[in-house]
């Protein structure tokens, strides 16, 4: 049961005034008047262990006084269980950033997105949009197409004067694009430059692995301090999401963590299937080929962040070995679902295809040689004097920081902290297959390494034992059937899928974190809200932290250990 | 339930005897002299699976249809069924399928012996996120992903498809591989490069 | 008189080979590491121009010939300019002194296949190396940009550091030779019968890093570090002119200084050596060419074992790589000559 029990709370009724516990089978939820809201959170981190930072974000509902729901999610690791903290707002709010430092990167996304105001932050900028932009994204009332002002005529420009009409041309009218004084106003909101140098390391770097923008400000190589600017790649994904079916969001969810897109793709069909209540109807055969592909996704991902992590440390033939084997995988991938990428196969109810004729065989060709594989890159990386100087003792991440941090995933393990959702709330076939949580020992950088080539081999013993299943299963069923068509509707293409009234937080442990979505419904085929909770931005906010008083060549190895992706943090 | 991972430090004589090193050196040195595993694009392609999503195509009339859904479709609307011709039943599923709508531009037209068929189609790749919703959701298993995936081209109208381009791409599928089996991949020379070290053997292909 | 115009005569026919083999080679290293990287890399490498790639040299150099010559903002144009010459000059002036073979008679000349037998050869051989520093640091400071500073004061930090330990390293063989004359300390090593090498195991690896630290190879290419300073002090550099650092660096400044390991460590263009027994010559067939032979073969098997080095390990960061010079190699190098200074002359002669 990974919701806490609306009777622990009762104790808290007598010391606040007004608290509500409202308790459902997705979610649990305590409403509490906002001025006493730093208290409550204070109590549930300290008394109840609620230690971890989960998500926080607010629901805009325009018609109402207060307009604004926000929520607070947390996570206690000890006891396995979550409970959602909701006030109500009409934009102006307490700031969390002394209980939880990531709460200070939630919060500048809700000031960014919905304009709440918070005070006590610190530094009260935007996350994703640039300083001098007007407006206020996420409210309901901001147009899905945004405010098209600028005219921009030169995207229709065309070489040899093709007439294009219609469906080829783009609008002559555009959303605001930021100039280079916006960006120097943003950027000098950013970081007070207290040392020799500032350093911008990005937007388009090869060490940043996308397009983020870091401030270095240096003294001599040494960084003083430095901060992150991030929304290269924001594409408004949770803005999309209002405005989609459930199934089509599918594809906008292929593109935020796009090295792991079958993951994501898992999480947000996993989500939707809890928030209808339509677990038990999902065929064993579609669970069982999920976890399969997700996993092997897992290692695909994995083994790209070895290849790019190795590159930054200058080893560049492991690159091109991991790229290898990856390639092995693209290859199942593709030829199982179509594509490489962007991958779309799983569905609400099952999965799009049944494994094609030749999968299974494939799939054990490639276990079978991958674990030796794995040992000649480890014998080359691990025990080198050369990596181990470079890995051991840096980047430390220390437990408490890993609740303070709201770090998930592979950080959050290499500091020892055994957080995995696939064991702590089991989705798909995870409850049926055996595999270990590898965690690290003192929560550096080589830890975080070793915790990833552990979970490879983690991987594939589940993979293994997917296979095994999945020979039996060769004629089974690979979608779910509606008991009742006519209530609910369950249809391959995603026409016609009605969701009821409800909300739910539900996640799925992606190769870079916890990748949560938080649902919103109000009845129908769109979601009134969906916040996603993004591991990698959340690992990426201990960043600053890490590298404080440590050289720039350490900024490669910290950041490729947190392995963030941008298209997730952005969205 | 939980395994520990850890540090093993270098003992004193990995140091100075550079063993580290040296292992590292013998697994590259090995590498350097077995078979290279790459495709040597331009001039080698590999055949993409048949599940492979690429550009769209219009699959025609040739007798294959899936029965009965194709017959009861063509009776609801009430379309002219020619054979050679788009299987195209002008019901717009796919468009409500997609999460672009955008990029569709259907139209049915009114023959004058008051039968129907699709006369335009137009499907604008640049905005196609390529996630096969829309061929879930064709009810007559005429709107299909083809196998083709080189799509640069010099002008955005070449990423307009339309119906004549359509039927042309789904002919020329229902030619090379309709019949093929529904295998992950078939198994040529050029994927062997990649793959011999698995020591793989996938069936051979009948017919 | 006639002798003068002879001498000029020979002197310019060694510059011209010299440079065109050290140019021309150079060069043709490209393709070198390239073919070795990517077989390492389970790649064919460049396939397309000329038969197996041959032609790609001259492909990859046309190109640079024919892009756009930028120049940042703000740059210094006369030290951006001169960084060039500076890094280019003193890397091939190292060939001077570099002895290829023994010397032998062309109708009735005696022509020794070096350019000049200077009696302070080494001395030469490291004073240029440390002029490197000049090209690097005014690089970075001529391109205006923080990237270039950054990777020129990495390198200028090493090149400082490791040419006081390889300045050191080589003592052990000058003590033992009793001569800074490269082609005095090959002579040498044929008439003692022994490789340098085998007396002296501490200072051939220090030497050995220390090679691979100036040239800016992996482990110790952080002045390049594409992740972290995407190419470092060259960042700014456009066209043949950015072709031309790592055509020095990495290329004719690990082939001077491989050929001067060869010739220290490795008796020169002797053959094979069991130590103080004699020479094993397995290309005697190839009559008075094979002390060539011998002296390419070993060059290039130094530089290979370079590529293969840099193609397996990762790199170390810039204050470890100090630390380790001034903490582990320097003691190293001074044990190491201090030992020689009192063994060798109570044994040695």
């Amino acid at each position: 049961m990974p919701w806490a029990r609306g009777e622990e709370f009762i104790d808290l009724k007598g010391r606040f005034e007004g608290l509500e516990v409202e308790e459902k089978p997705t979610i649990t939820s305590l409403y509490i008047q906002k001025e006493r809201l730093l208290e409550l959170l204070k109590i549930l981190k300290e008394e109840k262990g609620y230690k971890l930072f989960i998500d926080h974000s607010v629901v805009d509902f325009p018609d109402k006084k207060p307009r604004f729901l926000a929520f607070y999610i947390l996570y206690n690791v000890d006891e396995r269980k979550r409970v959602v903290v909701k006030t109500w707002t009409d934009g102006e709010l307490p700031s969390i950033e002394k209980l939880w430092f990531a709460g200070k990167w939630a919060e500048r996304e809700c000031y960014d997105m919905f304009g709440i105001r918070y005070e006590g932050h610190e530094n009260l900028v935007r996350a994703f949009m640039w300083e001098t932009y007007q407006h206020y994204p996420l409210r309901k009332d901001f147009p899905l197409e945004g405010y098209t002002t600028e005219y921009l005529p030169s995207l229709n420009e065309v070489l040899w004067g093709d007439n294009l009409q219609g469906l080829m041309n783009y609008d002559k009218m555009h959303t605001p694009v930021p100039t280079l004084e916006d960006l120097e106003i943003t950027e000098k909101r950013r970081l007070q430059k207290k040392a020799q140098i500032v350093l911008n390391w990005g937007p388009l770097h090869p060490g940043t692995h996308g397009t983020m923008w870091f401030l270095f400000d240096l003294e001599g190589e040494r960084v003083y301090q430095c901060d992150v600017i991030l929304g290269q790649l924001h594409r408004g994904v949770e803005k999309l999401a209002e405005n989609e079916m459930y199934n089509q969001f599918l594809v906008y969810t292929d593109r935020m963590d796009y090295l792991s897109a079958l993951c994501s793709n898992q999480a947000w069909v996993v989500a939707v299937e809890r928030l209808l209540g339509i677990e038990d109807l999902v065929p064993e055969k579609a669970k069982y080929i999920r976890t399969m592909m997700s996993e092997l996704q897992r290692i695909n991902s994995h083994l790209l962040w070895l290849g790019t992590y190795a590159l930054d440390l200058g080893a560049l033939t492991i690159f091109l070995y991991a790229f290898k084997e990856r390639e092995k995988l693209m290859d199942i991938i593709e030829g199982i679902t179509g594509t490489r990428l962007t991958i779309s196969y799983t569905r609400v109810g099952g999965v799009r295809m049944d494994l094609p004729e030749g999968a299974l065989e494939v799939i054990r060709a490639f276990i079978k040689r991958f674990p030796k594989e794995l040992k000649e890159w480890e014998t080359i990386l691990s025990r080198n004097r050369i990596w181990l100087r470079r890995n051991v003792g840096v980047g430390v991440i220390s437990k408490e920081d890993v609740y303070f941090y709201g770090l998930t995933g592979p950080v959050a393990r290499g500091s020892g902290v055994p957080y995995d959702m696939r064991k702590l709330e089991p989705y798909d076939a995870y409850p049926w297959v055996e595999f270990d949580i590898p965690v690290g020992e003192s929560g550096d950088v080589y830890d975080r390494y070793l915790v990833r080539l552990e979970e490879m081999r983690q991987s594939l013993r589940i993979v293994e034992q997917c296979v095994a299943v999945l020979e039996k299963l060769k004629d089974a069923p690979f979608f779910a059937e509606s008991p009742d068509p006519k209530k609910l509707k369950l249809p391959l293409d995603g026409i016609g899928l009605k969701v009821p009234e409800g909300e739910i937080y539900s996640s799925g442990e992606n190769p870079r974190g916890e990748l949560g979505f938080y649902i919103y419904s109000t009845g129908g085929v769109k979601p009134y809200r969906v916040k996603i909770r993004p591991g990698s931005m959340y690992n990426l906010c201990v960043y600053p932290k890490l590298m404080k008083d440590r050289v720039i060549a350490d900024a490669v190895t910290i950041l490729a250990s947190i392995d963030p992706v941008v298209g997730e943090i952005d969205r | 339930m939980v395994k520990r991972v850890f540090e093993r430090p270098l003992s004193w004589i990995e140091r100075m005897l550079f063993l580290d090193f040296i292992r590292g050196l013998s697994i590259t040195i090995k590498h350097a002299f077995r078979k290279t595993i790459t495709t040597h694009y331009p001039y080698e392609k590999l055949t993409p699976p048949k599940r492979f999503r690429g550009f769209f195509g219009h699959k025609v009339v040739d007798g294959k249809e899936p029965q009965p859904a194709f017959d009861e479709w063509v009776e609801r609307f009430k379309i002219k069924v020619e054979p050679g011709k788009s299987r195209c039943v002008v019901c717009m599923l796919c468009k409500r399928a997609c999460p672009v709508p955008q990029l569709f531009e259907i139209e049915g037209e009114k023959l004058p012996d008051g039968r129907r068929r699709v006369s335009v189609f137009n499907m604008n790749m640049m905005l196609c996120t390529f996630c096969g919703f829309c061929v879930d959701a064709c009810p007559v298993d005429c709107l299909f992903q083809s196998d083709i995936h080189e799509t640069a081209s010099y002008t955005r109208r070449d990423a307009v498809l339309d119906l004549e381009v359509l039927e042309r791409i789904g002919r020329d599928w229902q030619r090379r591989r309709e019949e093929e089996p529904d295998r992950i991949w078939i198994d040529d020379h050029q994927r062997q490069r990649l793959w011999h070290e698995n020591h793989l053997k996938l069936p051979e292909v009948k017919g | 008189m006639e002798s003068v115009v002879v001498w000029l005569v020979v002197v310019l026919i060694k510059i011209l080979v010299i440079l065109g083999i050290v140019l021309g080679v150079g060069a043709y290293l490209t393709l070198v590491e390239r073919k070795v990287a990517a077989h390492i890399q389970r790649r064919p490498g460049p396939m397309v121009v000329g038969w197996h790639g041959l032609l790609q040299p001259l492909a990859d150099g046309l190109k640079l010939l024919t892009k756009e010559d930028l120049f940042p903002r703000y740059g210094n144009r006369f030290l951006y300019n001169l960084a060039l010459v500076m890094a280019l000059v003193p890397a091939t002036l190292v060939f001077a002194v570099v002895p290829f073979g023994p010397e032998f008679e062309v109708f009735g000349y005696k022509i020794k296949p070096m350019l000049t037998d200077v009696n302070i050869g080494l001395l030469l051989v490291f004073a240029l190396g440390s002029m490197a520093v000049f090209a690097i640091a005014l690089a970075g400071w001529a391109s205006n940009s923080k990237y270039a500073l950054i990777g020129s004061m990495r390198k200028a930090g090493i090149v400082v550091s490791y040419e006081v330990v390889i300045t050191f390293a080589v003592m052990g063989p000058i003590i033992l030779a009793g001569t800074l004359s490269t082609y005095d300390i090959v002579q040498r090593q044929i008439e003692q019968n022994l490789w340098y090498m085998w007396l002296q195991p501490i200072a051939f690896v220090v030497y050995m890093f220390a090679m691979l630290a100036e040239t800016g190879r992996v482990p110790f290419d952080i002045q390049e570090a594409e992740a972290e300073l995407v190419t470092g002090f060259t960042v700014e550099y456009g066209g043949m002119k950015f072709g031309l650092f790592p055509l020095v660096e990495w290329y004719i400044e690990v082939l001077s200084l491989s050929a001067i390991a060869v010739v220290l460590f490795m008796g020169g263009w002797s053959p094979i050596n069991i130590p103080f027994l004699g020479f094993l010559d397995l290309l005697f067939f190839l009559g008075p060419l094979s002390p060539f032979v011998w002296f390419i073969l070993k060059v290039s098997l130094l530089f290979l074992f370079v590529l293969w080095l840099h193609w397996t390990l990762p790199r170390y960061r810039i204050d470890q790589i100090t630390t380790t010079a001034w903490k582990v190699m320097l003691p190293l190098t001074f044990i190491n000559l201090v030992l020689t200074a009192i063994i060798a002359p109570l044994i040695w002669r």
